[in-house]
This record gives structure tokens, C-alpha cells and sequence, in this order.
């Protein structure tokens, strides 16, 4: 981990001086790279403080990716990102936050968004009444909430939800970007669409006698399995609202033995007890959602309320000092020719109405129309934002759900051939040579096939304890190589975190967590 | 494959004529023929003739060649079987010794002439003639966006189709657009659907998907057939089954095989037996992993100590080219079988078969824990 040194208050006007996008000079040999840094332990820090060195090399706007080295996906260029691309910190605005809603099925998780977005004036009393009446209608009463984010018809009428829902709302601290996700165990592939774009979780549990133990099954449970996935996308902050309270009679006896048995698990995951927040709760009935509880709920629980305790999350460092990446989570055609709109996160770098953008892996290169932050237009998107990029010049086939936009100088590598060093769940099936399995890698998902075991490691040193074994057995770690049906998106994980991280999945069920230690050629 | 002569000794030399009816049966066709047997058939080939007048004129002529084998290929695609051979038949047109390349194609009869036919090419033409063992099962494996059309044949199983769509968001502004893109989609489906399954040759359609993707396609089957007034769906309603599986991807393939409705009907056939014993040798791996071994070396060392219990070999190492290769493993089957043991030989294009030839292509279940196998060399 290198260590930088963090300034306070600097001006980057100064730093660089006029110089502009379209500025050319000759490219200087390149620099030993931006390394990313390490940012779980600098979590108190504003990200807005974070300013990273540049060296007075200046982008060459003429070059496209004949200056990349397309093997090695290196660049010649050194990066050196734009004034406009870092956050001025006299510039008051909310940084946004990404929330994640995970849990098992039937746990109350669109419910509770759909009371938060009523509760905080998102969704106003007509449309409520709206939902409420269809739902009637349809004998779904008690799901008139959950109609604010499931919104197709198939949702509602199974009344689970099936995709991620995304809605926005402001708290005191932050605009928060709320990625409602299904819980159903077939949807889990969804679910992590939505969960890779998370800087914070929300883990909604059926505080209810029975349902609780059943999300916390070992194989029929998705609590266990959500919070494992959640905990594997760099995600160190839950908020575990135990849900539901009404039904137990706001029991605290209840809430504490759902506390203690869940929290082992967290702690085991990896989530420090710091990081943890306990909030009981009632989305139907209304308690300590964003006010103070009544009194059956306060007699005995003092803690904050969803909203404050969503207040009191960190924001993890956002990294603007990076080239472009922005993983496709969705993309909307439009009816004009050449126009495709595209939604996802930007992981780093920075955007601007009329930037030119690649998209990979179709490699082809289009401008950004327009942009758009929770259905209003903005002018610039940073890092860190959720948003929606109106494109122009591209054709709809060339965009894909899957896919990258990023810096056309910069393309992000693209291969089927993978060696990943991967930590195995509690599986029943030993991995080997040869089995099959999914992969997904930020919002792709291939599926991918072992094709050889180089080694087991020492789950606590990391050093290899045996060269080519049989096969990996549960809660073993070990290196392997992978190729995959058709080619994705991806980078070391030691260069991009958001773009180096899979999960591997088979029999609906995840088997193995992994990083990408290397990108080998295509097959 | 219909057998209208044999003429054969078992361990011994003897020819068979027949003719293949099925893609199956040129599958098991190209698992009998091999280097230096030899083919009697039908086949077209291009004469030169000296015209009076001293031009060379080419024409097309019908005989029957007989031609030792070189080489063997088989063409999924087109479900035909090309052997390439020298002539060894006294014929006016094509001189003993030249080149030439035969076509088996289905319902056209042929003569195999072996040197040698040992037990498993016995069991295979037995395999062949029976005509109860066909699976002949098609499925439609589906998620958003993707779609496999598998036929599942008696030992064959090809891929029909392929469709991949891209399906966007289900809410806010896209809205629309989705259910427009999943409407395309299950067009394009419904299309493969009415174009590669007949309901006359496959005894059932399994339409299988996680989540309720299938529920929404049967839905728009029923819906379109009603509509367009499909008799072939209309009629075979009863025979459209449903199931349950976790991905849409071909390896899938297995989950829906272990299906109990599904299992129920194709019960006997070699599918199922393969998916069962693949499914036996990875639960033996698991809870007891020195009582499974696989690749050549291991199964050799476990066959030495006859602890062999269950072998399980593809079929593609028998196709090796090299006879004494074929010979070691005829034998190995052969005395797995006469120790009490069983045999399962795997289609290499079955979904399991396909699986198993990852893993090397031999594995086998021991009779007893054999935990010094870890230390040998694979």
C-alpha cells in the first residue's frame, strides 16, 4: 500500500495550471501507475480532502486505443484527470450514498422502501392511494407499499420482487441511492447486480417466530447467503433492521436473541461489531423508520432509527483520480436512431455532458448527450454516482447490460481466460478439473468452466500448501483457472477492486468468492 | 439402426450390413467403425472418361466400393458420417488402391467388415438394434435472455438452438421496452420451438428455467398457439411438462434429468443412467474422497488392487486411433465387469459425457478407501 500524502484545501486549479481537455503535447513515458489504495482504514476521512499527486503529463486527445497495448491492457499515457473531475469543496452538495437492500424472502425489504420513500415525501399521497387501491384489488392489500418499487405486473402479481429496484431519496447527510433487491433464491443473480453497486447494506430480517430461522438455514435461507455476497463486494457497513416487531409485540427478548444469533454469523463474515447497527423496527406499523418509536418499542431501545442510523454511515473514499469506469447495470433503447441511454455506478472517474466515452467490449466510441441523476439532469457525475448516461452515435446492439463505458484512451481489458484465487463456501461438492459453474464479475454473468487446480493455500498466510491437487474441498482457499463461455469485462483486482471481484455460483447456490489475480489471453 | 445382416463370430472376424435410421444410430456408427475395418456402400464418385474425340469428360457415377478405413469423422451438423479409405474392390471405374471418401447418410444401408469384434462393439450394435432404449426428450432451457433448445436422443445430444437477447430494466422509464424485448424473445423462441421439436419423433417437451421465466413462456406458447391455431401444440398439451432448475446455462441439463416427472419417463434410458452414476461418483467424492478416484493413472493403480467398484469412461477414449490403446481399455472394462464390478460407458455428447471427458474421461468408484492414491502423480 503506498502511502500518499493527503492534503487539506488544496486549489487543483493551481496544480494544473490552464491546461484544458483538448490540450496536446507528447506523451511522456509512463509513470509506475496509480496504484489503489487501501481505503477501509482511511474511513473518517471526507473524500473530498483526498487529493491525489499528478505529474505534468496532459492527456492526448488525438490518440485512441492505438496507443494501448491491447495484450497487456497498459497505456502509454499516464492519467491525469480533469479539474472538473475532482469535487470542489466549496461546492455544497450531498454526496450520494448507495444502499443496498438485502435479505431473505418475504422479509419485509420493499415494503420498508416503499414506507421510506412515502415517509421522506418521494412518492405522494395520490400515487399512494393509487397502489393502495390496485392492490386491493388484486386481494394484495398488505403489499400496497411494496407497489412503489415492484413495479411490473408479473412482480405484483407473485408479489415478490424479481429484479433490483432503484429509487432516491435525501436524508440529512446524503442523497441515497436505494437498490431494492430481490430476495427469492432464483433471483440471486439479480440481487448481486444490484449489491456490487452497494457502499452501504441494509439487511432486512423477519424478526417473526419461525421466519427468522428460516432465512438463517444454512441451504434454503438467503439471510446467510446475501450477507456473505454483500460482505464479499467490499461492503463493511450493515444496517440490520429486524423487521416485522409487531407481529413479535415489540418483544425484546425476541430482538436480543435475534441479535445475538445473527450477529455471530456477521461477525464471522467479517463485519467488525463496530460496523454493525441494530435497528428494530415496524415498516407496517410504522415504528422507528425515521422518528422516534412509541412507547412499546422505547421502553427499552434506545438506538437510533433507520433514518439516523443511515446518517451515521461513512462514505467510502470514492476514487476520482482514476480513468473512467462505469459497469452497464442497464440500458433503456430508445426509438431514435443512434441513441441508447445506459444506468450503473461510476467506480472511478468522472463524466460530463459531451464527453466522448468507449464502450466496451464492443470497443466503439459514442458521446454522452445527457446526464441524468434521479430523473433530473445534471451536469457532471463523479465517481461514487448512480446515474443514467443518455448516449449518442452508438447503436443499441453495440451496448449491452455487462459492459463498461470507460475513457477512450483507457479501455478496460476483456478476456474469457481468467486465474482467480478464490475462498469456497460450505459446499457439499467439491470443485474440480473440469466442473462447471457461473460466473459474475460487477453486472456480467458467463458461464465458466474449471479448467485447471494450480493450488491450495493457507487460508491464513496465504502461502500455497499443495501444487495441483484433486480437487477443493469447502472453506478452502485456493488458486484456479477459469475460461469462460464469452468474454467480459475485467481487471485485477489489484488495479480495480469493483471490476476484479466474482463470485461463482452453481446449482443455485454460491460456491466460491474470488478476486482476479491475473487476465490471460483470450481462448 | 436396423440390422438386416450378421454375419459374425464374437471375438472373432464377421461382417454386419445396416442401416442407420437415426442421428443415434450414426453416433453408434462412428463408435464401431474404426482403422482398418472395412465399409461396403453405395456411393457417388467422380469418373474421368476419355471422350472419342480426346476430351476428358467428368461424370458422376453410382457403385458400390468397399474401402479399408483410415480415418473416421462425423459431421453433427449435417448428421452424416464421412469415412476416408483406400478401395480394396475389383471395380471399373475406381482402381484398387485409390482414395476415397464414403458417406454414410441416414436410411442408406452399409456393410461393416471387422477383423476383430470384441464385447464392446458387440454391445453397441446390441445397444443399436434395440429400439425401446430411445430417450428422445427435448428441452427448451431457458432464463431472461438466453435460451438452449437441447434434443436429448438415446445417446446423442445436440443442440438445436441458441438465442440470446439482451432484456432491459423493469422499471421506471424502460418499462415498456421490457416487456416489448420479452415479448420478442419468446417470438424468437416459440419459432426454434415449432421448427426443431416434432412431437412425433420426442416422447415429451420439458420447458425448464429458474425463477417463473417458464410459467411466462407456457403461458405465451398456449396463448400463440390458440391464436395461430397450432394443431402440433394444441394436440400435445398433455405432453408439455414443466421444471424447475437454477440457471439457464446447458450444464443444467443435468438438474433437469434428476427432475421426478422428468426422470419417470426416461427412466431406462442410457441419459438417465449417466446423469444417476456421474451423480453417485460426485456424492462418493464428497463425503468420502478416497473411495473416488479419477484419471487414467488412479483408476489404473485402483484397478491393480481390484477395488474398482463402479467405472465410468466416455466413449471417446475408445475411439482412440491406437489399437492398443482400445485394447486396455476393452480389457479394463471387460474385467471390471467379470469381477462383479459395473461399467458405465458415457456418450461423450451427453451433457454428463461432456462433464466426465472434463474430468479426464475415466473415474471410477472404489469397493474400499484407497487413501494413498493422494500421493501419486495424476
Amino acid at each position: 500500500m503506498s502511502t500518499r500524502e493527503r492534503e487539506k484545501n488544496i486549489l487543483i486549479e493551481s496544480e494544473l495550471g490552464t491546461e484544458g481537455p483538448n490540450s496536446s503535447s507528447a506523451s511522456v513515458a509512463r509513470d509506475g501507475g496509480v496504484k489503489e489504495r487501501d481505503f477501509a482504514s482511511d474511513c473518517g476521512i471526507k473524500p473530498e480532502i483526498l487529493v491525489s499527486r499528478m505529474r505534468s503529463v496532459s492527456l492526448s486527445s488525438k490518440s485512441r486505443t492505438g496507443n494501448v497495448n491491447e495484450e497487456t491492457g497498459t497505456s502509454n499515457l499516464e492519467y491525469k484527470p480533469e479539474a472538473w473531475m475532482i469535487p470542489d469543496q466549496a461546492e455544497d452538495r450531498l454526496s450520494q450514498l448507495n444502499l443496498a437492500i438485502v435479505g431473505h424472502v418475504d422479509s419485509g425489504k420493499s415494503t420498508l422502501s416503499g414506507r421510506l420513500l412515502h415517509l421522506l415525501g418521494r412518492i405522494s399521497q395520490k400515487e399512494m392511494h393509487r397502489h393502495e387501491k390496485e392492490a386491493k384489488q388484486q386481494g394484495k392489500g398488505s403489499f400496497a407499499y411494496a407497489w412503489a418499487l415492484d413495479e411490473s405486473a408479473e412482480e405484483r402479481e407473485r408479489g415478490i420482487t424479481m429484479t433490483v429496484a432503484v429509487a432516491f431519496f435525501n436524508s440529512r447527510k446524503y442523497h441515497v441511492v436505494l437498490l431494492d433487491s430481490p430476495g427469492h433464491r432464483d433471483f440471486v443473480p439479480n440481487m448481486i447486480s444490484g449489491a456490487t453497486q452497494a457502499d452501504a447494506a441494509i439487511l432486512v430480517v423477519d424478526a417473526s417466530m419461525g421466519s427468522f430461522e428460516a432465512g438463517l438455514d444454512p441451504i434454503g435461507g438467503q439471510t446467510r447467503e446475501h450477507a456473505l455476497l454483500i460482505r464479499s463486494f467490499g461492503v463493511d457497513q450493515i444496517i440490520v433492521v429486524v423487521n416485522k416487531m409487531d407481529v413479535v409485540e415489540y418483544s425484546q427478548e425476541r430482538f436480543e436473541m435475534v441479535k445475538q444469533k445473527l450477529g455471530t454469523f456477521l461477525r464471522s463474515c467479517g463485519f467488525k461489531d463496530s460496523s454493525v447497527l441494530w435497528v428494530p423496527a415496524s415498516s407496517m406499523e410504522n415504528q422507528n423508520l425515521v422518528a422516534t418509536p412509541d412507547e412499546r418499542l422505547f421502553s427499552w431501545f434506545h438506538g437510533p432509527c433507520l433514518l439516523d442510523a443511515i446518517d451515521s454511515l461513512q462514505l467510502p473514499a470514492r476514487d476520482y483520480s482514476k480513468p473512467l469506469l462505469m459497469p452497464i447495470c442497464d440500458i433503456i433503447k430508445s426509438q431514435s436512431q443512434g441513441q441508447v441511454s445506459t444506468c450503473g455506478k461510476l467506480v472511478t472517474g468522472a463524466i460530463r455532458t459531451g464527453s466522448k466515452v468507449l464502450i466496451m467490449p464492443s470497443r466503439e466510441v459514442a458521446t454522452i448527450r445527457s446526464l441524468e441523476r434521479d430523473s433530473q439532469a445534471c451536469k457532471i457525475a463523479r465517481s461514487g454516482d448512480n446515474v443514467t448516461v443518455n448516449l449518442q452515435g452508438i447503436e443499441n446492439n453495440h451496448v449491452t447490460a455487462g459492459g463498461v463505458l470507460c475513457h477512450p484512451d483507457f479501455p478496460v481489458r476483456v478476456s474469457n481466460h481468467l486465474e482467480l484465487k478464490i475462498l469456497v463456501l460450505d459446499i457439499k461438492i467439491p470443485i474440480l478439473s473440469g466442473s462447471q459453474l457461473e460466473l459474475h464479475i460487477h453486472h456480467a454473468k458467463e458461464a465458466a468452466t474449471v479448467v485447471k487446480i494450480l493450488s491450495l493455500l493457507d487460508p491464513k498466510t496465504g502461502k500455497v500448501t499443495k501444487k495441483s491437487p484433486r480437487c477443493i474441498l469447502a472453506k478452502q482457499n485456493a488458486v484456479v483457472e477459469v475460461v469462460l463461455q464469452g468474454s467480459v469485462c475485467v481487471e485485477e483486482y489489484a488495479e480495480s477492486r469493483a471490476l476484479g471481484r466474482v463470485s461463482l455460483r452453481s446449482s443455485g447456490r454460491t460456491v466460491a468468492l474470488g478476486l482476479v489475480t491475473q487476465i490471460m489471453k483470450t481462448q | 439402426m436396423k440390422i438386416i445382416r450378421r454375419n459374425l463370430a464374437p471375438d472373432g472376424p464377421g461382417s454386419v450390413k445396416m442401416v442407420p435410421e437415426e442421428a443415434d444410430d450414426l453416433w453408434m456408427a462412428y463408435n464401431l467403425i474404426a482403422e482398418g475395418d472395412t465399409v461396403l456402400a453405395v456411393t457417388v464418385r467422380k469418373v474421368l472418361r476419355e471422350a472419342a474425340s480426346g476430351g476428358r469428360d467428368a461424370e458422376r457415377v453410382k457403385l458400390k466400393l468397399e474401402i479399408k478405413v483410415e480415418t473416421v469423422e462425423y459431421d453433427k451438423e449435417g448428421s452424416v458420417l464421412r469415412i476416408r479409405g483406400k478401395n480394396i474392390l475389383e471395380n471399373e471405374y475406381v482402381k484398387i488402391g485409390a482414395f476415397h471418401t464414403l458417406e454414410i447418410e441416414l436410411h442408406r444401408p452399409f456393410v461393416l467388415r471387422k477383423e476383430f469384434w470384441d464385447s464392446l462393439a458387440l454391445e453397441v450394435l446390441h445397444q443399436a438394434s434395440d429400439p425401446t432404449a430411445s430417450a428422445d426428450l427435448a428441452v427448451v432451457l431457458m432464463q431472461e435472455g438466453l435460451a438452449h433448445i437441447l434434443l436429448v436422443g438415446k445417446s446423442v445430444t445436440t443442440t438445436r438452438s441458441r438465442i440470446e437477447t439482451s432484456i432491459p430494466r423493469k422499471h421506471g422509464p424502460g418499462i415498456a421496452g421490457y416487456d416489448k424485448a420479452l415479448n420478442k424473445f419468446f417470438d424468437n423462441v416459440l419459432q426454434a420451438f415449432l421448427k426443431h421439436i416434432d412431437f412425433k419423433v420426442v416422447r415429451c417437451a420439458v420447458i425448464a428455467s429458474p425463477g417463473f421465466t417458464k410459467d411466462q413462456f407456457h403461458r405465451h406458447l398456449m396463448l400463440a398457439a390458440e391464436r395461430k391455431q397450432l394443431r402440433s401444440i394444441i394436440e400435445n398439451k398433455s405432453r408439455i411438462i414443466l421444471v424447475h432448475t437454477t440457471s439457464g446455462y446447458k450444464h443444467s441439463l443435468r438438474e433437469v434429468l434428476d427432475a421426478p416427472n422428468v426422470m419417470n419417463m426416461i427412466k431406462d434410458t442410457k441419459a438417465a443412467q449417466e446423469v444417476r452414476a456421474l451423480e453417485d461418483f460426485f456424492t462418493m467424492l464428497s463425503n468420502n474422497p478416497d473411495r473416488a478416484c479419477y484419471g487414467p493413472k488412479h483408476v489404473e493403480v485402483a484397478h491393480e488392487r481390484m477395488a474398482i467398484q463402479t467405472l465410468l469412461i466416455t466413449d471417446e477414449l475408445f475411439r482412440s486411433s491406437d489399437i492398443a490403446t482400445r485394447q486396455k481399455y476393452v480389457n479394463l472394462v471387460d474385467s471390471v465387469k467379470n469381477s462383479g464390478g459395473t461399467a458405465h460407458i458415457f456418450s461423450s455428447m451427453h451433457v454428463s459425457g461432456e462433464q466426465l471427458a472434463q474430468l479426464t474421461g475415466i473415474a471410477a468408484i472404489l469397493r474400499f478407501p484407497l487413501p494413498d492414491l493422494e500421493d501419486i502423480e495424476m
